[in-house]
C-alpha cells in the first residue's frame, strides 16, 4: 500500500495551513514595562495567512510576490529558523539547507578553517566535509589564497568562497533565496551553470525565491503567487508568471494612476489659493 | 531531554570546532597572542595582592595563590554570564540564516572560556610551586570542582540567554549584579575569616562561585576535604537550573529570530 502511494508521488514539503506572525512590540525594556504596566498592547503582523501546499519530490518550486508579501519568511520557515504560529510544515525526513552566503564566518581565520565552519554549522560531518574538500576549493577558485585570513579577501572573493560551500556540500531539499549573482562575469556564469546543475538533479527538491521573470520561467516547474500572506495562485509556470506580470503591471498603472490625480489636485489646490490672493 | 542529547552529539564536533576557531581568532587579533591569557589574570593578581596587602594591611597565607585561584574561578564564571545575555544578538548571522540549538552557541563559549581557565589552572599550579606551597593529596579533588562550576554556570547562563532576548537591558542588570557578586564572593578576601555570624554561612553556602572558590582554596592551600554535602546540592541546582533553561529555550528559540 505504502509503496504504491510512493511511485504514484513522493512529497518532499508539506506546508499546511501555515500562519507567523511577528509581535512588532515584544521587546521591551525594564523602565518601559514599569512606566506603562497596563497598556501591554502588542501589535500583531500576520506576515503569513493560513498558506498550504505540496511539493513532489524532484520538483522545483519557484514563489513570486511583491515586496513584503511573506516570501522569505515562508522560506525561512521551512528552513526551520521560524517555527510556525499555527500549521504544520513536514519535510518528510528530507535534509535541507538555506542557500545562503557565508554563514559562521570567523573574519581572523583561513578560508581553509572556515570551509569546514560553515560546514559544521549547516550540519555536516568534518568526514563528509573533507572529502569535499578539493572541489570547493576548486570551485571557488582562491587557489593559495584559501589559507590566507578571510577578512584579507576583496568582496567577490569571500562570496565566491561562500558560494562554493553552499553550493558543494548537497542537501535533499535547496532553499534559494534571490539567485544568487557573485564575482565576476566568468564566476557568474560558472555559478548559474552549477545552480543549473544542481537544481536538474530529479532527487533535488527546490524551492527559489525570485524577481526574475525569466529566471524562473527556465528554471521551475511550478510556480507560487503570495500576496500578503496568502496564496493568490499555484500552478503552471506560464499560466501564473503571466497573470503575475499583468497585475504588477495593473498596479504600476494604478499607482501611476493615483499619483496623477494628486498631482492634479495639489494643481488646483494651488490655482485656488493664487486666485484668492489675486 | 531525548532531544537535548541528540542534538549534543548532532553539534558537539561543531562546537568543539568553533570553540577552537574563536581562540584562534583571538590570538590572531593581538600581538602578545596567546600570553594575554596567562598575563592577564596575573596582572590582576598583582594588583589585588598590592591593594590588600599594602592598602587595607591584612593578608591571607600565601596571598597571591590565595587571589589567584579566586580569580580563575571567577573569570570564568564572569565571562560565560555576561556573554550569555547578548549571545543571540551576537550571533544574529548565524542564527537568521541557519537553525542551530541556541544552548550549542553557548556550549561554544563554555567550551573556549574553559579552555582558558584550564590555562589559569595550570598557573595555580606553578604558583604554588613557586611559593612553596605545601602539595596536598586533596588536590584531587579537584576534579570533583570543576564539573559543579561548569554545571552551574551553564544553567545560569541558559536562563539569561533566554530573557536577554527579550529584555533589552538585562545586559545592565547583569553587569551591576554581577559587580555586586564579585565583591561578596571573596575573590581578594576570606570570607570565613572577615565576616561572622549568619550572614558568613549566607554568603558561603548559598552564593554558588564563593562557595566554589572557597572550596578550591581548602583542597589546593589548607588541604581540607570539600564538603560533599553542598557539592552535590550545587551540582543538582545546577542540572536543574539547566533543565529549566534547557526547555525553556526549546520552546520558545525558533521566535528568537523573529525578535531580535
Amino acid at each position: 500500500m505504502k509503496r504504491k502511494k510512493e511511485e504514484k508521488k513522493e512529497i518532499a514539503i508539506t506546508v499546511k495551513d501555515l500562519h507567523i506572525r511577528y509581535r512588532s512590540l515584544k521587546k521591551f525594556s525594564i523602565k518601559k514595562s514599569f512606566l506603562k504596566l497596563k497598556t501591554n498592547k502588542m501589535e500583531i503582523f500576520e506576515a503569513l495567512k493560513g498558506v498550504s501546499f505540496e511539493v513532489e519530490k524532484g520538483k522545483i518550486l519557484g514563489i513570486v510576490g511583491k515586496n513584503g508579501s511573506g516570501k522569505s519568511t515562508l522560506l525561512r520557515s521551512i528552513a526551520g529558523i521560524f517555527s510556525p504560529d499555527k500549521g504544520k510544515i513536514d519535510l518528510h525526513g528530507n535534509t535541507i539547507s538555506l542557500l545562503s552566503i557565508g554563514v559562521g564566518f570567523q573574519p581572523a581565520l583561513t578560508g581553509y578553517e572556515n570551509i569546514f565552519l560553515s560546514g559544521m554549522l549547516l550540519g555536516f560531518s568534518e568526514e563528509q566535509i573533507r572529502a569535499k574538500l578539493n572541489d570547493i576549493i576548486d570551485f571557488s577558485e582562491l587557489g593559495d589564497f584559501i589559507y590566507s585570513p578571510v577578512k584579507t579577501y576583496s568582496s567577490g572573493m569571500y562570496s565566491k568562497l561562500a558560494f562554493s560551500i553552499t553550493a558543494i556540500l548537497e542537501t535533499d531539499i535547496m532553499l534559494i533565496d534571490e539567485v544568487l549573482s557573485v564575482g565576476d562575469i566568468q564566476f557568474k556564469a560558472k555559478s548559474y551553470a552549477k545552480m543549473k546543475e544542481l537544481i536538474d538533479d530529479t532527487n533535488r527538491t527546490v524551492v527559489i525565491v525570485s524577481h526574475s521573470i525569466e529566471t524562473l520561467r527556465e528554471l521551475c516547474d511550478v510556480i507560487l503567487w503570495l500576496h500578503d500572506g496568502e496564496i493568490k495562485m499555484c500552478g503552471d509556470v506560464d499560466e501564473v508568471l503571466d497573470k503575475y506580470t499583468e497585475f504588477m503591471e495593473l498596479d504600476v498603472q494604478k499607482k501611476e494612476e493615483a499619483k496623477k490625480k494628486e498631482e492634479e489636485e495639489v494643481k488646483k489646490a494651488i490655482k485656488k489659493q493664487t486666485e484668492k490672493s489675486s | 531531554m531525548k532531544k537535548f542529547i541528540y542534538n549534543m552529539q548532532k553539534y558537539w564536533n561543531y562546537s568543539v570546532y568553533a570553540a577552537k576557531a574563536e581562540l584562534k581568532a583571538e590570538v590572531a587579533n593581538s600581538y602578545l597572542n596567546w600570553l594575554w591569557w596567562i598575563l592577564d589574570p596575573i596582572a590582576f593578581m598583582i594588583t589585588y595582592t598590592v591593594m590588600v596587602e599594602v592598602v587595607f594591611g591584612t593578608s591571607e597565607p600565601y596571598f597571591p595563590v590565595f587571589v589567584f585561584i579566586g580569580l580563575t574561578c571567577w573569570n570564568y564564571f564572569n565571562t560565560c554570564i555576561s556573554g550569555s545575555v547578548k549571545l543571540v544578538s551576537a550571533n544574529k548571522a548565524i542564527v537568521t540564516k541557519v537553525y542551530v540549538p541556541k544552548y550549542i552557541l553557548l556550549l561554544v563559549k563554555s567550551l573556549k572560556n574553559l579552555f582558558k581557565m584550564m590555562i589559569s589552572w595550570a598557573l595555580v599550579i606553578v604558583l604554588m610551586l613557586f611559593f612553596k606551597v605545601p602539595f596536598h593529596w586533596t588536590i584531587l579533588y579537584w576534579f570533583l570542582i570543576i564539573p559543579v562550576l561548569f554545571v552551574v554556570t551553564f544553567g545560569i547562563s541558559t536562563i539569561l540567554l533566554h530573557f536577554g532576548i527579550f529584555v533589552e537591558d538585562l545586559f545592565n542588570v547583569t553587569n551591576i549584579v554581577l559587580k555586586l557578586v564579585f565583591y561578596l564572593s571573596g575573590v581578594f578576601y576570606s570570607i570565613g575569616k572577615r565576616i561572622k555570624g549568619p550572614v558568613k554561612v549566607l554568603l558561603l553556602k548559598c552564593n554558588p562561585i564563593a562557595f566554589l572558590m572557597d572550596q578550591s582554596r581548602n583542597i589546593l592551600l589548607y588541604g581540607k576535604a570539600p564538603s560533599f554535602r553542598w557539592l552535590i546540592l550545587w551540582f543538582i541546582v545546577g542540572c536543574l537550573l539547566s533543565w529549566i533553561g534547557v526547555t525553556v529555550i526549546h520552546k520558545y528559540e525558533n521566535s528568537y529570530a523573529k525578535v531580535i
